[in-house]
């Protein structure tokens, strides 16, 4: 049941998106936030289960075999932390309601925003590291996508990506550490980890340093506060929800999570307090002096987040409780003055404070709420921000350190002011006051205020109250959570009575007003800091910007560069043990007979060949000179003997020959004669690199091809031998013939699929690139109509039928005479493309001709063949003979005559299929 | 003999490398069929017999001298189709080349150049 709490959000996401009608739209936040209302009675109903059993641990097998599980894992912290989350975003779902009432892309906000909250609910809920992980950077990237969500402003990119760099690379870190602590407690649940004390282990640096900088990203620590304040170009909603409530706390959670097991290290404390204590004074101080509404507001969430890490921080948990207690009440106001905030910004069209004044009348509701939490966060009684204040004061306190209490004083004093100005300057100062607009924030100005609905403040309105009723209601709502989520005893009492708490917090408040009544003086001030967070990290962007730019120059862009390194590369590293090998063998060289000699006749022959292929300019030459070669190949196979590969190598070097050669005719000469130009490099050296690979290569392979002839197994092997000993057991006389289509028979299938896949692959790539130029380009060449005189047209028509007869000759006698179904579908292709070349393509019958038909039928046989003995509990491809058919003499009809046939089919299609989409792309139809 | 074979293997292997390694992308194509030739030669001359006769056999299923090695002719015809198919391939992709960057020097396709 309990995942439900992290899918449904997901959920909703998805079905948000889909809503119909817009009477349906314009009430679905309603809708959401009863969802959320919902989840928050769900996780409410589970505390006696976990205040009577202990934590709900949960878990589903992922993937087996690597002992990964989804886990859950619900203890009074998570359910804390769940109840902010489904509670203020319930609130929170409302006020987007009217904050986007006329936003067409509120949907996508919504969706967002769900998914965000189901992301976050994982994140606490998970009992699992790896799974928190994958939450904690969905968080970030929902984050990334709210930030940014005005996609065409360049400041909203900007400050997305940068919380996305800032909090991504915090996620690593925090991956790794989450890896190490998983290595170091022999489990990745938490039901485990939390169970050890890792203080003593070698790896505890390592994995508290890591696990702080993933959570000091994560909740804008200082020095990585400054994405926080940027993140603020997001829509009021998510900066209330994310970017103070609930995902900054991300981080906090995650201290507070694994407190049990890291906090009784020296690190740790010197760690969090040292970093807490920055941050809580920098954001203070830099709050004050912000003049935009929400910047104050970003910056106080910066300080006070700085405060619950030092609270987490002092040692032997003095101030687990504070911190637990700090961060229910500052849920509860500073999401409502963020809502708030933008409440006056759509009201009013700015949110700069010197701007606004008088409010007061004008929102009286905003007011209200303002001042509600505003007194809140100020820490006045009888708030829950007062509780938290006073549990802060008495934490540093028993933690006898006069600097830390110093820094919790001044910065308490200092968010007093912040209240002040947010609160009196906004909603009470005289709207005459309204002076010139500030210097740097014209630009917020841009667009105008509009009315606003007045049902935009139930939810702030809801969770400022929620401050009032917890603070007042604090031992039967509050005790009882904060209990359950702290190990020790908790009591917590509203008022304490005069004690020195309450007395530094009196201070506090008083220090507080003073600076406010002083802002005149000492906002006059500049104060200009050398080096802030937003420059050094621009300043690194632009450093690794530099670092592409500068690998990027490396890149010359041309093949043969690239070819070059890869090859001499491969070339440096045979040569070593080729030469080595080369000089501890004896080379011998025998000759038996005038066959080895015509043998070593055509190798020269072969040779020279690919030389005068290399050196001729023009093109077609040097194809036909590679024919040649291929040719003479052809004839070394021939004395071998080995008449079958013979055959098919010669008619595949004719086939090849002509597929060059209509490639030819249809690339234009002028670009081939500029290309062959080319034909030595761009000069001496290029050409001098070139030989050196070759030569570099060529020398390893030779030496390995020593090597393999040198070793290879002679006579005694029996494997050849079992070949010729029971190729007559399957009919067949030719053995070569036999291992092709029965013993080796699955290789042979696989073999004309992929030439299936490749004659497909010649299709698609010239199919795909045929709409993107236009058909001027296509005229037909004049070399294809030349060629097409009486003469040719009467060899054609002549040639086709005879080459039929002959592929099928060499498709029924395959069994006991060279030729089998390769050269038969050969030998059809090369006449169908004659055909094709002297008639076009246009007209006469063999239009009707399908080659992607014969291509499937042939497969289809093909697997069939193979398929068909299993049904009669027979062998994959085992061998059928199918006794004597009424077929000409001397043939035997078998399940290898069916595999030839099958296999002539696809090789047939598959050439005509290559030459057609070569030849004639345009004429390729949609399959 | 087999000796001469490997090291015309060798030879045949360093033209087909210096082809692949020319601007022109026909002559590059045109290349790696050396390649595959040179590949098939050295197939041959690793077979275990030094044959007199082609390796059929009769009904009986025996043979009235020695063949010569069906295993690697079976293996070379297997590879001679397939690199056809390769080479087919490859040639299709120059024929695509040459369409849209209207060349056939592969040091004018260079949208990797920083």
């Amino acid at each position: 049941m309990e995942p439900g709490l992290i899918l449904i959000p997901f959920l909703v996401a998805v079905l948000v998106s889909w809503l119909p009608g817009e009477t349906a739209r314009r009430w679905a936040h309603w809708g959401i936030a009863g969802v959320m209302l919902a989840l928050f009675i769900w996780v409410l109903a589970l505390l006696p289960t976990i205040q009577a059993q202990g934590p709900i641990v949960l878990s589903y097998t992922w993937v087996e075999e690597f002992d990964l599980s989804v886990d859950l894992y619900i203890d009074g912290l998570a359910a804390l932390f769940a109840l902010l989350i489904t509670g203020i975003g319930a609130g929170v779902f409302l006020y987007a309601g009217y904050y986007l009432q006329d936003d067409p892309r509120k949907m996508r906000f919504y969706a967002l925003l769900s998914a965000f909250t189901g992301s976050m609910l994982g994140v606490v809920l998970s009992g699992n590291v790896l799974l928190l992980f994958i939450c904690w950077e969905l968080t970030s990237i929902f984050s990334f996508t709210l930030i940014g969500f005005d996609g065409k402003n360049q400041a909203a990119r900007a400050a997305a990506s940068q919380a996305l760099v800032i909090t991504g690379g915090g996620g690593l870190a925090l991956l790794v550490g989450l890896i190490l602590l998983g290595s170091a407690s022999g489990s990745f649940s938490f039901s485990e980890i939390l169970s050890q004390n890792l203080s003593e282990h070698p790896w505890y640096a390592g994995i508290t340093i890591l696990i702080m900088l993933g959570s000091f990203t994560k909740s804008a620590q200082f020095p990585f506060h400054f994405w926080l304040p940027g993140g603020m170009t997001a829509p009021t909603p998510a900066s209330a929800f994310l970017h103070s409530a609930t995902m900054v706390k991300a981080g906090i959670y995650l201290l507070a999570r694994m407190s049990p097991t890291l906090a009784d290290g020296g690190l740790w404390v010197t760690g969090l307090t040292t970093v807490g204590l920055i941050t809580m004074l920098l954001g203070a101080f830099t709050a004050i002096r912000q003049r935009d509404l929400k910047g104050l507001l970003a910056y106080a969430t910066v300080s006070w987040l700085g405060t619950l890490v030092f609270l987490l921080g002092l040692p032997h948990g003095e101030g687990y409780v504070a911190a637990m207690v700090g961060i229910i009440g500052h849920a509860l106001y500073k999401s409502p003055l963020f809502m708030v905030a933008g409440a006056v910004d759509h009201a009013t069209g700015t949110r700069i404070i010197d701007k606004l004044g008088g409010l007061r009348k004008k929102m009286p509701g905003a007011a209200a709420t303002a001042i509600l939490a505003g007194l809140s966060m100020a820490g006045i009684i009888p708030l829950l921000g007062f509780v938290a204040k006073e549990v802060l004061l008495e934490s540093t306190l028993e933690s006898h350190n006069t600097l830390f209490l110093i820094a919790v004083v001044a910065s308490a004093s200092l968010t007093v002011a912040a209240v002040l100005i947010f609160v009196w300057d906004v909603f009470f100062r005289p709207a005459a006051a309204k002076h010139e607009a500030h210097d740097a924030h014209e630009a917020h100005d841009a667009h105008h205020g509009h009315a606003s609905s007045p049902l935009m403040l139930v939810g702030p309105g809801l969770i400022a109250a929620a401050g009032l009723v917890t603070a007042l209601g604090l031992e039967q709502l509050i005790e009882p959570l904060v209990a359950l989520a702290s190990p020790g005893e908790v009591s917590l009492y509203l008022f304490h009575g005069f004690n020195t708490a309450f007395m530094l917090s009196l201070t506090a408040v008083a220090l507080g007003v003073v600076i406010f009544l002083t802002r005149r003086i000492w906002l006059g001030w500049s104060l200009t800091t050398p080096l802030t967070g937003t420059k050094a990290y621009y300043g690194f962007m632009r450093g690794l910007n530099g670092a592409g730019d500068f690998v990027l120059r490396s890149q010359s862009g041309k093949l043969s560069h690239y070819l070059a390194i890869m090859l001499g590369v491969v070339g440096v590293l045979l040569i070593l043990p080729a030469s080595q090998y080369l000089g501890s063998t004896n080379l011998t060289f025998t000759f038996n007979g005038s066959s080895d000699f015509m043998k070593a006749v055509l190798l020269v022959l072969s040779i020279a060949a690919i030389i005068a292929s290399i050196r001729f300019k023009g093109h077609l030459l040097a194809a036909l000179a590679l024919g040649v070669a291929g040719y003479a190949v052809g004839g070394i196979f021939l004395l071998e003997p080995g008449p079958d590969v013979a055959m098919v190598q010669i008619l595949v070097e004719t086939l090849a020959a002509v597929l060059v050669i209509v490639m030819l005719s249809r690339i234009s000469e002028s670009k081939r004669k500029k290309a062959a130009d080319a034909i030595w490099g761009s000069g001496k050296n290029i050409l001098r690199r070139d030989i050196l690979v070759s030569v570099l290569v060529g020398l390893g392979v030779g030496a390995f091809a020593i090597a393999a002839v040198v070793n290879r197994p002679m006579r005694d092997t029996t494997v050849p031998d079992w070949y010729l000993n029971n190729a007559g057991q399957v009919g067949v006389t030719d053995v070569v013939g036999a291992m092709i289509t029965d013993f080796r028979g699955a290789d042979t299938m696989i073999e004309i699929i992929v030439f299936a896949m490749a004659a497909m692959g010649v299709l698609t790539v010239l199919y795909l690139t045929r709409q993107k130029t236009e058909k001027s380009s296509f005229q037909v060449p004049a070399s294809l109509s030349q060629i097409s005189t009486p003469l040719t047209r009467l060899a054609a028509t002549l040639l086709l039928p005879v080459a039929m007869v002959i592929a099928l000759a060499h498709l029924l006698y395959a069994g006991s005479a060279p030729g089998d179904g390769f050269t038969a579908g050969v030998v059809g292709g090369i006449s169908v493309a004659l055909w094709y070349q002297v008639f076009g393509y246009g007209g006469k019958r063999l239009r009707r001709l399908r080659p992607e038909l014969l291509i499937g039928i042939g497969i289809m046989l093909a697997i069939l063949n193979a398929v068909a003995p299993l049904l009669s509990g027979g062998a994959f491809l085992q061998h059928n003979d199918f006794g004597d058919v009424p077929l000409p003499a001397g043939l035997h009809f078998t399940s290898t005559t069916l595999f030839e046939i099958a296999i002539f089919l696809t090789v047939f299609g598959s050439v005509i299929t290559m030459i057609n989409a070569i030849t004639n792309p345009e004429g390729i139809e949609e399959l | 003999m087999n000796t001469l074979f490997a090291i015309a293997t060798g030879i045949m292997f360093g033209m087909g490398i210096f082809q692949i390694l020319r601007r022109d992308l026909i002559k590059a194509a045109m290349g790696f069929y050396i390649l595959f030739a040179a590949v098939n030669l050295l197939f041959l001359s690793v077979g275990a017999y030094d044959g007199l006769i082609a390796p059929y056999v009769d009904a009986a299923g025996q043979t009235s001298a020695q063949p010569s090695d069906p295993l690697v002719q079976a293996l070379i015809l297997t590879a001679i189709v397939i690199s056809f198919g390769s080479y087919a391939l490859l040639l299709g992709l120059i024929a695509v080349t040459s369409r849209r960057f209207r060349t056939v020097d592969s040091d004018e396709v260079d949208h990797l150049k920083g």
